[in-house]
């Protein structure tokens, strides 16, 4: 009967005595370089979570420029922001928003007409601590870049995701970004949109490659599918549809992340010849 | 002489900021034009890879700010294309390393030996963000037709009018098949949403992610239909009446359509 229940948000059962609370997981999602998929993996990491029953709280850290309403299909339903919790205009449970498919996820969006600076490091820590009380995961969606709105989202976060497209770029700029990220961390990779077709031909550098650079333990590897750009314009996170290879990818994470063994999908290992010299040379020097 | 400032810009990361500077620069080199591009995205830079120059890097942008080198010491001349330059960001530094007074006088400085001057700005609307714009003229906004890259777009729009500077829009990655399918959004719904008139529109091609991991820019391979593309983009930016590749497609996505009414 739990679909029947009206209480808006998961409440902490009230301790007796001074029963210690489980806090969730505060997970931020991070990469530098931009559009190589954080908000899409937030959403669909997050949607496949409460899928297998854990209660999640999904945070847009991207002041100014939010869309994880959008890739949810929520944004008509936002009333409240971030920093309107962190300023006391709002309460959390006023400014979280339900999901419309799940009971167990939730949103709350980054304001869209202020800037990454009217946030505090320590006010997003503690509002971080607040969700991590009430949810079993807390993912952080962060900006791209590594300026305020990076180190705003990273502070609350006790662990980050990498996503990496196979490019030299992103994997560029994600090294950089391991390298800001605290130094107790093992942050986790997740290499996206990979075409095993151009991975083949030589045309695409392969998850190993890319993995020889960052050398993070592999979270997971996600398929490139014209399907995802369709599913992030509709607002309907691809990790719900069973027949696609990518959302089943987006389960397998969220799988592995609940701590429920899993066989990892199929990776593609070919080398492709030629392109990794330049990856090599270039990052050789340290 | 004073050459156009022109800030590449997107607000959204990853829609083709670096790969359309890259190119736009190397066709309006290969037009004849003395062009420099300047990487403003200190900390996160990539330009130099997409240009395959990253080993020939010895000064940067902050050391030509702070004054430890001179500007035409920190220039890397392109080899394939006689008159393209690279001003590369500094890597090690952060975005707040230069101010944008010291931006403004430093894109001025170039331009006083440049016929243009691309500035690749840095994803998001922070620090970097007004460095780059600071220095520029006129800005060239990149999206793709995405409803989060049109959003972006839409909010990075309100902050180039707020400085005055003209914009005109290049939308990349368009599959055209997609979009006769009703699975993607139209030129015209895109230019409709932003207000903003299209200078190019660049179709979605695979081949660019190994050109750009190779560092040899897609108008190098003249025979190549993006070569095309880019340099008839080059041409209006000349300003040159060169009619749009019209895709035709049928009108879509009426829901990212009322949420800017």
């Amino acid at each position: 009967m739990r679909a029947l229940e009206t209480t808006p948000v998961p409440e902490v059962e009230a301790e007796a005595e001074a029963a210690p609370v489980i806090l969730g997981r505060a997970i931020v999602i991070t990469s530098g370089k931009g559009g190589v998929g954080k908000t899409t993996t937030t959403a669909n990491v997050g949607t496949a979570l409460a899928a297998l029953g854990k209660r999640v709280a999904l945070v847009d850290a991207d002041v100014g420029l939010r869309n994880l309403d959008i890739v949810l299909g929520l944004e008509n339903r936002v009333k409240f922001h971030v920093l309107d919790v962190i300023e006391g205009k709002a309460e959390l449970d006023d400014a979280l928003v339900r999901d419309k498919r799940s009971e167990n996820l939730y949103l709350l969006a980054a304001a869209q007409s202020r800037e990454k600076e009217d946030v505090e490091a320590d006010a997003m820590r503690d509002l971080i601590e607040q969700l991590r009380k009430r949810f079993d995961f807390v993912l952080i969606d962060c900006p791209a870049g590594i300026e305020t709105g990076f180190t705003n989202a990273v502070a609350g976060a006790g662990h980050a995701i990498v996503v990496c497209t196979p490019e030299v770029s992103a994997v560029r700029d994600a090294d950089r970004v391991v390298g800001l990220l605290p130094n107790t961390w093992q942050p986790e990779l997740i290499v996206n949109r990979v075409r095993p077709a151009l991975v083949r031909k030589g045309k695409m550098l392969s998850v190993d490659d890319v993995n020889a650079i960052l050398r993070l333990p592999l979270l997971g590897v996600i398929p490139d599918e014209p399907s995802v750009i369709v599913s992030t314009n509709r607002g309907e996170p691809i990790a719900l549809d069973q027949t696609s290879a990518t959302g089943g990818a987006y389960r397998a994470i969220a799988a592995k992340l609940a701590g429920i063994a899993v066989e990892t999908p199929p990776v593609p290992v070919e080398k492709p010849a030629g392109m990794f010299a330049k990856l090599g040379a270039f990052f050789g020097g340290r | 002489m004073s050459g156009r400032r022109i800030v590449i810009t997107s607000g959204k990361g990853g829609v083709g900021k670096t790969t359309t500077t890259a190119n736009l620069g190397a066709a309006l080199a290969l037009r004849g034009h003395k062009v420099v591009l300047i990487d403003t995205d200190i900390g996160l830079r990539n330009l130099d890879l997409v240009l395959g120059v990253e080993k020939r890097i010895v000064f940067d942008l902050v050391e030509v700010v702070e004054g430890r080198c001179q500007l035409r010491q920190a220039l890397i001349r392109d080899k394939r294309f006689e008159s393209l330059f690279l001003l590369p960001a500094a890597q090690t530094r952060d975005k707040t390393a230069v101010s944008e007074e010291q931006m403004d006088a430093l894109v001025g400085d170039v331009a006083a030996i440049a016929d243009f001057v691309m500035i690749d700005c840095p994803a998001g609307i922070e620090h970097g963000f007004r460095n780059a714009i600071a220095g520029a003229r006129e800005a060239l906004l990149v999206t793709t037709p995405e409803v989060s890259a049109i959003r972006d777009a839409d909010r990075v729009v309100g902050k180039l009018r707020d400085r005055g500077l003209p914009i005109k829009l290049l939308i990349n990655r368009v599959r055209p098949e997609m979009v006769r399918a009703g699975e993607m959004m139209s030129v015209d719904d895109v230019t409709e949403i932003l207000g903003v008139e299209a200078i190019g529109i660049v179709p979605d091609d695979e081949e660019v992610i190994d050109t750009t991991n190779r560092g040899e820019p897609i108008v190098l391979d003249e025979n190549n239909r993006l070569a095309t593309i880019y340099g008839k983009i080059a041409r209006r930016l000349e300003g040159q009446d060169v009619p749009l590749t019209d895709l035709d497609p049928p009108k879509f996505l009426s829901r990212l359509l009322t949420m800017w009414r």
